[in-house]
C-alpha cells in the first residue's frame, strides 16, 4: 500500500476518533446532568415543602432558630424518599441549627456549601460532598432577606452507577462505531483516491522512462501528462544538443 | 498540473471523511437514544411519582377540612405549576372514581380519556394497596397515583411526554453539528499536516522542475527525498538530471583535453565542437544548483501544525474565560466586578499589544523556533497555572504567562514563515499562516465551550495546556537551522517614541487608525470575549452556546476575509469596503434594541462576523496606500509597527470599555453604546476618507 494512501486512511481515523469520542462524551454528560437533574428535582421537592413549613412558621413571627417543629418535620421527611441521607438547615455563617441527624446539630456545614448557596442567583443551589450530594434552598423571610439554607444530602451512588452503566453502553456504542468507519473508511478512501493514486503511478511510471529515447508513450489520461510530456521534451532536447556536440567532438577526431 | 488539483483531492477525501463520520454520528445518536430511553424514564415515572404524590398530599389535606373531592379550590393552579416546572410532563389531571377528568392541566393526549376509563386504571384507583401505576400508552407514558383517605377518591395522572427522550437529544444534537463543523475544519488540517505538507511541496517541486527544465536549467539539486510516491518520482527526475550532468562534464572533460593537445589543423577541427559547447553552455546551464528558500517549501509548510495547536490551546478558552474569572473574582476595593472580570483578557491584550513589536528583534537574535519552544512553554505553565488558579489574582499572573507566551509564538512564527518566503510566495506564506489561525478560531470556542459545560473549567485550561504541550512537541520537530531569505535579511525593530509621537499627530494615519483599525479591535474583543460569552450565561445559556456564537463570527471571518480581501484589491476602493464593513459591525449591536431575544443575538454576531470581515484585509493594505508619505519619512515597519501597536492596544481597551458599559447601562446597553460608537467611527471615516484617491498596487508597491 501507498505511503500516501496510508497517510489518508490515519487522516480519517483520527477524524472519526475525534468525531465519534466527542459525541460519546456529549451523550455521556448530557445523560449525566440530565439524571442527576431529574434525581436532583425530586430532592427539591422534598425540599420545597419543608420549605414551606419553616416559611409558614416565620409569617407567624417565630424566629428562625426557634423553630421546635421542624426537627421532627425532618426526620419524617427524611423518609419520604430512600435517597435521602440526611437534612440539615443551617444560618448564614454555617451552623446547623437543625437536622435529621441530631450529632450534627452545632456542626459547621463545609464552606463550599457556603459558598456555593451565597452565589447562586437562584434560590435552588446543589454542590457535592465527599459521599453524597447536596441539593439546597436559601430560605428568605417576607424581605427578601436570606435568613438561612436548607440542604438536602442524597446518595450520589444512584446517579453514579446510572451514568457508569449508560456510559458503559454509550462507549460500547462509540466504540462499535468506530470499528465500523475502521473498516468502511479505508475502502471508500481507497476508492476516491484511486484516480490520484493513478495519476501518481503514471507520473512514476513515465519519470522511470524518462531518459529512455524511445518515442513517447501515449498519454494516460492524468492529470500530469502535460508535465511529464514537458519533461521529456527538455530532457530529449538536452540529448539531443549533447548528442550533436558528440558527434562532432567525434567528427574532430 | 491544474493549481487546484490538491484541493480538488483534498475536498473529495474530507467528503468521505465526514460521510463516515456523520454515519459513525448517527450509529452513536442511535444507540444514545436507545440507553436515555431505557435508563431516563423509569427515573422520570420516578419524579412523578414524587410530584404526585406531593399533590396528593394537598389534596388529602383539603378534602381533610371537609371540600367535596369534585369541587376543591386550586388543583388548577396546582397542576399548571406541575406542568410549568417540569418541561418533560405534558399533561396533568385528577380523576374521579369513573375515569372521568375532574381537573386537568397541559396538552391532553388523543388516548388520555379511554385509557382512564380503562378496568385496569380504575382498579388501582379501588386498589387500598397500591401506590401508583405506570403504563406506556401510544407515545407517551402515563403516571397514575390513586388518592383515597378512608376511601377512595380518584386518580391522579401526570402524563410524560414521549418526546422528552428527543428533545433532551436534541440539545446534544447541537453539540453533534458543532464537532461535524469542527470535524470538517480538522480533516482539511490533518490532510495538510499529515499527508498534505509533503504532498503539496513533493509536487510544487515537481512542478518547479518541469518549469526550471523547459528553461534549460539542468543543475542538479543535492537534496535527501523522502521515501515515498513522490519522493521515488523526485529521485528518478534526479537520476535524469545527474546523468545529463555527468554526461556534460565528460563531454565538456573531453573537449577541454583534445583542445589542450590540438595544435595548427587539429585545433581548427574541433572548432565546430567548441561552438557548440558555446551554444550548449548559453542555451542549457548544467552543474549543482543553487540552494535558496525555493526549496525550503517542505520546512515553510511544517510551521503550520504547531501554530495551529498553540493557537487552539488559547482559543479553547474564549467562550468561558470571563465566566471563570466570575468564578475567582475577589472584591478589589474601587473597581466594579465588572471591570475586574474583564481585567485578565484586557491584560493579556495589554501585553501581546506592547510585547509583539519588541519580540521580533528577539526571536531573531536567539532562532525562530527556540523562541517558539520558549513562548510554547511559558504558556504551558500559563494553562496550567490558570487550571489550578486559587484566586483571581494569581489567575492574573497565569494568564500573563500565558500572553507573553502568545506573543512570543506569534511573532516568532511570523518570523519563521517571513525567513523562508521571498517576495514571490510570502503572500501564499501568510495565507498559511492565517489559515493556521483561523481554523484555530473556528475550532476552539465552541469546543472549549463544549468542555468547559461538561467538564468544567478547570479541567478546560487543563486540556488547553496539553494542546499547548502538543505544541511544544510539533514546534522541537521543526528544522533547527535558521535560514534566512534575501528579502528579511535587514534585522527587524519595534517602533521607536519618536515615530510614535509624530504618527499619533499625523491625520491621516489617525483617520485610519484611529476611526478604523482600533475600534474595530474595540468591538471585537468587547463583545465577542466579553460581552457574549457573559451575556449568554447571564440569560441561563451556556459555555457551549457561547462557544457556538463565537464560532459563527470565525466561520463569517473564513468565509468571507478571501473573497473580500480579492474583491476589494480588485475594486481599489478599499475604503469603501473598510466604511461599509465598519457600519455593518455598528449596526450589529443596535439590533438587540429589537429584542433581546437568542435569534437577534445570533444576527449581532453574524452581522459583526461579516462587518470585520469586509473591512479587516482592506485595513491594513490601507495603511501603505493613505500614508504613502509618512512611509518615505519613517519607513513601512515604523508605520506599520505603530499601526499594529494602536490596534492591538484597540484589543486591550475592547474589554475595559465593554466592563464600564456594563456598569452602568447593564449587558444590552454595552451592547449597544459599543456598536453606537463603532457606527459613528464608520461614518466618520466614510467622511474623513471621501478626500483620499484610491492608488493602485503598482504605484503603492513602487513607494
Amino acid at each position: 500500500m501507498g505511503t500516501i494512501r496510508v497517510r489518508f486512511i490515519l487522516v480519517a481515523l483520527v477524524v472519526s476518533f475525534f468525531a465519534v469520542g466527542m459525541s460519546a462524551f456529549l451523550n455521556y454528560f448530557k445523560y449525566k446532568s440530565t439524571i442527576s437533574g431529574i434525581v436532583k428535582s425530586r430532592v427539591l421537592l422534598v425540599g420545597r415543602g419543608i420549605e414551606s413549613s419553616v416559611q409558614a412558621s416565620i409569617q407567624v413571627g417565630m424566629q428562625f432558630n426557634e423553630i421546635g417543629t421542624l426537627p421532627e418535620v425532618l426526620k419524617r421527611e427524611l423518609l419520604s424518599d430512600p435517597l435521602l441521607r440526611g437534612i440539615d438547615v443551617f444560618d448564614a455563617q454555617g451552623v446547623i441549627i437543625y437536622s435529621s441527624d441530631r450529632p450534627r446539630v452545632g456542626q459547621k456545614v463545609p464552606d463550599a456549601w457556603l459558598q456555593t448557596a451565597e452565589r447562586s442567583k437562584a434560590t435552588e443551589w446543589s454542590t457535592e460532598a465527599a459521599e453524597d450530594y447536596v441539593a439546597g434552598i436559601s430560605v428568605k423571610n417576607a424581605f427578601d432577606l436570606t435568613v438561612g439554607f436548607l440542604a438536602l444530602r442524597y446518595a450520589r451512588e444512584e446517579v453514579d452507577r446510572a451514568a457508569a452503566k449508560a456510559g458503559g453502553e454509550i462507549l460500547a456504542a462509540a466504540l462499535t462505531a468506530f470499528a465500523g468507519v475502521a473498516v468502511v473508511a479505508p475502502l471508500a478512501l481507497i476508492i476516491v483516491i484511486r484516480r490520484f493514486e493513478r495519476d501518481l503511478r503514471s507520473l512514476e511510471a513515465a519519470a522511470g522512462h524518462l531518459e529512455d529515447r524511445t518515442p513517447a508513450q501515449p498519454a494516460a489520461a492524468s492529470a500530469f501528462d502535460g508535465a511529464i510530456a514537458t519533461l521529456r521534451v527538455s530532457l530529449d532536447d538536452a540529448n539531443k544538443s549533447l548528442d550533436q556536440l558528440r558527434a562532432k567532438l567525434d567528427a574532430a577526431g | 498540473m491544474e493549481k487546484n488539483y490538491l484541493w480538488r483531492v483534498y475536498w473529495r477525501l474530507a467528503g468521505v471523511i465526514m460521510l463516515c463520520v456523520v454515519l459513525a454520528l448517527a450509529v452513536v445518536s442511535y444507540f444514545s437514544h436507545r440507553v436515555f430511553e431505557a435508563e431516563l424514564v423509569p427515573e422520570t415515572q420516578q419524579k412523578a411519582a414524587t410530584i404526585a404524590a406531593s399533590v396528593r398530599a394537598l389534596v388529602i389535606k383539603a378534602t381533610g377540612y371537609g371540600v367535596p373531592f369534585a369541587s376543591l379550590y386550586g388543583v388548577d393552579q396546582t397542576l399548571r405549576e406541575v406542568i410549568d416546572e417540569n418541561p418533560e410532563f405534558s399533561y396533568a389531571a385528577l380523576t374521579d372514581l369513573d375515569g372521568k377528568v375532574l381537573f386537568a392541566r397541559g396538552q391532553e393526549p388523543a388516548e388520555a380519556r379511554a385509557y382512564f376509563a380503562t378496568p385496569k386504571v380504575l382498579a388501582v384507583s379501588l386498589d387500598p394497596t397500591a401506590s401508583w401505576a405506570n403504563e406506556h400508552v401510544g407515545k407517551n407514558y402515563f403516571v397514575s397515583q390513586p388518592i383515597r383517605t378512608d376511601k377512595p377518591l380518584g386518580t391522579l395522572h401526570i402524563v410524560i411526554d414521549g418526546k422528552f427522550v428527543e428533545n433532551v437529544l436534541l440539545e446534544v444534537m447541537l453539540d453533534v453539528v458543532v464537532v461535524l463543523v469542527v470535524s470538517l475544519f480538522f480533516t482539511l488540517e490533518l490532510l495538510n499536516f499529515m499527508a498534505g505538507a509533503r504532498l503539496a511541496s513533493g509536487l510544487g517541486e515537481f512542478q518547479h522542475q518541469v518549469e526550471r527544465m523547459r528553461a534549460g536549467d539542468f543543475t542538479a539539486t543535492a537534496r535527501i527525498r523522502a521515501n515515498d510516491e513522490i519522493g521515488r518520482l523526485l529521485r528518478r527526475i534526479d537520476a535524469a538530471v545527474d546523468h545529463l550532468n555527468v554526461r556534460y562534464e565528460f563531454l565538456v572533460g573531453e573537449l577541454e583535453e583534445k583542445l589542450r593537445k590540438a595544435t595548427g589543423e587539429r585545433r581548427e577541427a574541433l572548432k565546430p565542437a567548441a561552438q557548440a559547447m558555446e551554444a550548449v553552455k548559453q542555451r542549457l546551464r548544467f552543474g549543482s544548483a543553487r540552494k535558496d528558500s525555493d526549496g525550503d517549501e517542505m520546512n515553510l509548510n511544517r510551521i503550520r501544525a504547531p501554530l495551529f495547536a498553540f493557537i487552539l490551546a488559547e482559543e479553547l478558552t474564549r467562550s468561558y474565560l470571563p465566566n471563570y474569572v466570575n468564578q475567582l473574582l475577589v472584591v478589589i476595593p474601587g473597581l466594579s466586578p465588572q471591570v475586574v472580570i474583564g481585567l485578565p483578557i484586557m491584560l493579556f491584550m495589554l501585553i501581546v499589544a506592547l510585547g509583539q513589536p519588541y519580540l521580533g528583534g528577539w526571536s531573531e537574535r536567539i532562532g525562530r523556533r527556540r523562541a517558539m519552544l520558549i513562548g510554547a512553554f511559558i504558556a504551558t505553565v500559563g494553562f496550567g497555572g490558570s487550571a489550578a488558579a486559587v484566586n483571581l489574582y494569581d489567575l492574573l499572573l497565569w494568564r500573563s504567562l500565558c500572553a507573553i507566551g502568545y506573543a512570543m509564538v506569534f511573532v516568532a512564527a511570523q518570523g519563521y514563515v517571513l525567513d523562508r518566503t521571498g517576495h514571490h510566495n510570502r503572500a501564499q506564506g501568510f495565507a498559511l499562516f492565517i489559515g493556521a489561525i483561523m481554523v484555530a478560531t473556528v475550532c476552539g470556542p465552541s469546543i472549549g465551550g463544549i468542555l468547559a459545560d461538561n467538564i468544567g473549567y478547570r479541567l478546560s485550561f487543563a486540556v488547553s495546556a496539553v494542546v499547548a504541550v502538543a505544541s511544544v512537541l510539533a514546534i522541537a520537530r521543526l528544522p533547527a537551522q535558521e535560514v534566512r531569505s534575501p528579502t528579511s535579511n535587514r534585522p527587524s525593530r519595534g517602533p521607536r517614541m519618536r515615530e510614535i509621537t509624530a504618527l499619533l499627530f499625523n491625520g491621516r494615519f489617525m483617520t485610519l487608525t484611529g476611526l478604523a483599525a482600533m475600534p474595530a479591535k474595540v468591538i471585537l474583543t468587547g463583545v465577542c470575549f466579553y460581552l457574549v460569552p457573559l451575556y449568554i450565561v447571564s440569560i441561563g445559556n451556556t459555555s457551549a452556546m457561547a462557544g457556538r456564537m463565537l464560532m459563527v463570527y470565525a466561520v463569517m471571518m473564513v468565509l468571507i476575509v478571501p473573497l473580500s480581501a480579492s474583491l476589494s484589491d480588485a475594486s481599489l476602493r478599499r475604503d469603501r469596503y473598510v466604511s461599509v464593513g465598519l457600519i455593518i459591525s455598528g449596526i450589529s449591536g443596535l439590533l438587540l434594541l429589537i429584542s433581546d431575544s437568542f435569534l437577534v443575538l445570533f444576527g449581532v454576531v453574524f452581522l459583526l462576523g461579516l462587518g470585520q470581515a469586509l473591512s479587516i484585509a482592506a485595513q491594513s493594505a490601507l495603511v501603505a496606500e493613505h500614508c504613502q508619505e509618512e512611509i518615505r519619512i519613517y519607513g513601512h515597519d515604523a508605520v506599520y509597527g505603530v499601526y499594529r501597536l494602536l490596534e492591538r492596544l484597540g484589543n486591550a481597551l475592547g474589554p475595559l470599555l465593554a466592563s464600564l458599559l456594563v456598569v452602568f447601562w447593564g449587558y444590552k446597553g454595552a451592547f449597544v453604546a459599543i456598536s453606537a460608537l463603532v457606527l459613528f467611527c464608520g461614518l466618520a471615516f466614510t467622511v474623513a476618507s471621501r478626500g483620499f484617491d484610491p492608488v493602485d498596487d503598482a504605484e503603492t508597491a513602487k513607494s
